[in-house]
């Protein structure tokens, strides 16, 4: 329950649209019926540039102040990869979509790294997204510090967005982080290596699984990176047709953009393409 | 006189092994315990050379008595009183203070080390301790020449020749003086009388910047030295301003009631001398302090200042986020978490022009990021990277139809990855240019070793980076075989 302070009714202060004051009620009104409504009115989204997806998503987008989870998901054959480039590639293009708002904002990456077979995200590709010069690499060693490190760097107001790599479920820390994000308006995003048990503070949820790629015909390479996508939560957005809507995502790295494979070109007859959307 | 004499003389002497070490020890301790007074503070050569040597102190008579500290006070008595009486108070409260301690000591002021120096082992009257300034040439005239620091041989012929009192020694002519004796008379009376410097070595470097605060009553709770902290913390940067510097590092430290002292330090990535912004880094730190049975002095101190004038500077690039980076929050935010985290756990990352994957990005100081489009320009140049790279490639078994040709099947962690798609090789080869991890040089006329990288697709979807080192080889079995690595996981 929100305290309102005295002070706040304050009659001239309340009439005069330019206080400060009345700026604070307003925000504290929008909030309390952002925190019911479904439109989460006044918060800026991101258009994650596939039409179909932003279609279902809240204000046509993802939501600032907020937090998003993304889950690498299991593969055709139901194996999980430990250490996956998919989810990775995705959290990145989400980075790089919250980066867009503030171009000059830092984007800070906090993570726990495994033993001595660690994997960090390598800068080189990750350019392709968003600059990396951007990057504030912050490395923990427990995850009581990487959610410490995420929720600092939420309250900074210079942060664009604040991204934890972990496989830890806190249902208090998610908490927390989605009630940080809110307050300030940063985006959170959590990526982890592996299905996670479902929690309810993530305003969406995401599983990402690569995906077969198309080779040029004639040859055998590796085509553009397709990652197979569901969201899975998709708190204040529109109701989808499927009950958990999937695409099959392609990034192009020459056009830098994100795009839905039609269904006629998936090459595949697997159930799981049945239920797409777009 | 030797120990065996000793106990002849006096059959029940009580006696200790010297403790050459321990003695030092102790004198390092009241060493740190004297920057209280002043940060100059330095361990007497003399006494400490003889204490090191240790027996051979005792049997030349010192009984390890001969250990001294030398304080440059200097500009530091004001704390203490005005003028003489600052001078005179300053004395008194460091001989009452160790006295408390249980340490004997003799502690003479004088204009000069020399003339300190003397006046504490000659002086005979106890008001002679405190020399007023410019009165150390009357002083020094009463003192046995003993009192000038000279080699035992110099003192003894001085003695036979009559020349008792330091006094007798400044009528005489200085040539037919240096004659006899060579420099060292010389040299310690002009010393001892001011006529040339003697400098006195710190035992730390005295940081330009400090502050003090000191307590009627020993403090201990927490809320009293954070409070402490803040008040200095708000003299230092008024002197900051002043000079128009910023802190890189600050170091607090807490001198207790037992005479010992604890101390620790923040840094921070920028100069800074913003008093809130440092007490915040401050508050993570104070809880690691102890204060024991209680504090009576705090001394803040900036040990590392950088110039700063206070405003963002131009930038030196256009480009550079770092001109947003100090207004938006983003050091102090860096500032803090590394002071929890480590400050090699928070780092920007850095593009190096290299053609191995793994030198490519380099760790770097959280204040300095790379220039905008430093990291386009270098990925630009290379083919399609995995978004993972292993930090050591793993080794894979791997079957190829013909060598040269992608892989078909990998063995990685007990898996088996069939190849669908494969795309490669990208050969990347040794930086001959560079010395090895030996420090030798890779002979110019061979090949160096390289690496063919390829990315492949199993049949899962999944998207990897392997690379084979160097070609093929004949195995002792016949057989072509070459060794397979995983790099990377591509998106």
């Amino acid at each position: 329950m929100p305290v309102i302070s005295p002070s706040a009714f304050a009659p001239s202060a309340a009439n005069d649209a330019a206080t400060p004051v009345a700026a604070d009620l307003r925000e504290k009104v929008r909030r309390l019926e952002r925190a019911h409504s479904a439109q989460r009115a006044g918060q800026q989204a991101v258009s994650l540039g596939v039409p179909a997806i932003d279609a279902l998503l809240p204000s046509n987008g993802l939501l600032t102040g907020a937090l998003h989870e993304i889950e690498a998901g299991p593969a055709p054959s139901g194996r999980v990869a430990s250490h996956d480039g998919a989810a990775l590639g995705f959290a990145a293009h989400l980075l790089g979509r919250f980066g867009t708002l503030r171009p000059n904002g830092t984007l800070l990456w906090c993570r726990r790294p495994f033993g001595a077979s660690d994997a960090p995200p390598y800068a080189a590709a990750l350019a392709a997204w968003f600059d990396p010069a951007r990057l504030l690499m912050v490395t923990v060693r427990r995850d009581e510090d990487l959610f410490w490190a995420m929720e600092e760097g939420l309250r900074c107001p210079g942060m664009a967005a604040v991204l934890g790599e972990t496989r830890a479920t806190d249902l208090t820390a998610g908490r927390r982080l989605s009630l940080a994000a809110e307050k300030s308006g940063v985006p959170a995003l959590l990526l982890r290596g592996q299905p996670a048990p479902p929690q309810s503070v993530c305003t969406t949820r995401w599983r990402v699984a690569s995906a077969a790629t198309h080779s040029t015909p004639g040859l055998n390479d590796v085509g553009a990176s397709r990652w197979r996508t569901e969201l899975r939560r998709n708190r204040f957005g529109a109701p989808s047709v499927t009950e958990t809507p999937t695409w099959l995502l392609e990034w192009n790295d020459e056009a830098h953009c994100l795009s839905v494979v039609p269904q006629a070109f998936h090459g595949s007859t697997r159930e799981s393409d049945a239920r797409l959307v777009g | 006189m030797r120990l065996a004499d000793s106990r002849a003389l006096v059959p029940d002497l009580v006696t200790t092994p010297g403790e050459p070490q321990a003695d030092h020890r102790l004198i390092e301790t009241l060493a740190n315990w004297c920057d209280r007074y002043t940060p100059w503070v330095a361990i007497d050569p003399l006494g400490g050379a003889l204490a090191e040597e240790g027996t051979e102190a005792c049997s030349t008579g010192g009984f390890g008595g001969d250990a001294g500290l030398l304080l440059d006070i200097t500009g530091c008595t004001h704390l203490f009183g005005e003028g003489e009486a600052g001078e005179r108070a300053l004395l008194a409260d460091l001989t009452e203070r160790l006295a408390r301690h249980d340490l004997t000591c003799r502690a003479a002021m004088a204009d000069t080390a020399g003339a300190a120096w003397a006046l504490a082992r000659f002086a005979e009257r106890q008001a002679d301790l405190y020399c007023p300034p410019r009165g150390h040439r009357e002083a020094l005239a009463r003192l046995p020449v003993e009192g000038l620091r000279l080699d035992a041989p110099i003192v003894e012929t001085l003695l036979k020749l009559g020349l008792r009192r330091i006094g007798d020694l400044y009528p005489l002519p200085r040539a037919p003086l240096a004659r006899r004796f060579g420099d060292q008379p010389l040299t310690r009376l002009d010393q001892a009388l001011g006529t040339i410097v003697e400098p006195i070595e710190p035992r730390r470097t005295p940081p330009a910047f400090r502050t003090r605060l000191a307590f009627v009553e020993p403090i201990g709770r927490p809320e009293d030295i954070a409070a402490a902290t803040s008040r200095l913390l708000a003299a230092l940067c008024r002197q900051f301003e002043q000079a128009g510097v910023g802190a890189r590092k600050l170091e607090i430290a807490l001198y207790r009631v037992d005479g010992s002292v604890d101390r620790t330090s923040i840094g921070t990535s920028r100069p800074n001398r913003d008093n809130p912004r440092l007490m915040k880094l401050f508050e993570e730190k104070l809880g690691e302090l102890d204060p024991g049975f209680g504090v009576e002095l705090m001394i803040l101190a900036a040990p590392e200042v950088e110039t700063w004038s206070g405003t963002q500077d131009a930038l030196p690039d256009s480009g550079a986020i770092a001109a947003s980076l100090g207004e938006d929050g983003t050091i102090d935010l860096a500032d803090r978490l590394a002071l929890r985290l480590g400050a090699e756990n928070v780092v920007r990352l850095l593009p190096r022009d290299s053609h191995l994957p793994e030198r490519v990005q380099t760790a770097g100081a959280a204040a300095l990021p790379a220039a905008t489009g430093a990291w386009q320009r270098v990925a630009g140049m290379k083919g399609a990277r995995p978004t993972r790279l292993l930090q050591r490639p793993e080794p894979v078994d791997v079957m190829a139809h013909v060598p040269d040709d992608p892989p078909s099947v990998f063995h990685w962690r007990q898996h088996a990855h069939r190849i669908v798609r494969a795309e490669g090789p990208e050969r990347v080869a040794d930086e001959w240019w560079r010395p090895r991890p030996d420090g030798s040089r890779p002979p110019a006329n061979i090949v160096p070793p390289y690496r063919d990288y390829y990315r492949v697709e199993d049949d899962d979807g999944g998207r990897f980076w392997l690379f084979r080192d160097g070609a093929y080889r004949m195995a002792a079995n016949g057989r072509q075989t070459a060794r397979w690595f995983l790099h990377g996981f591509c998106a």
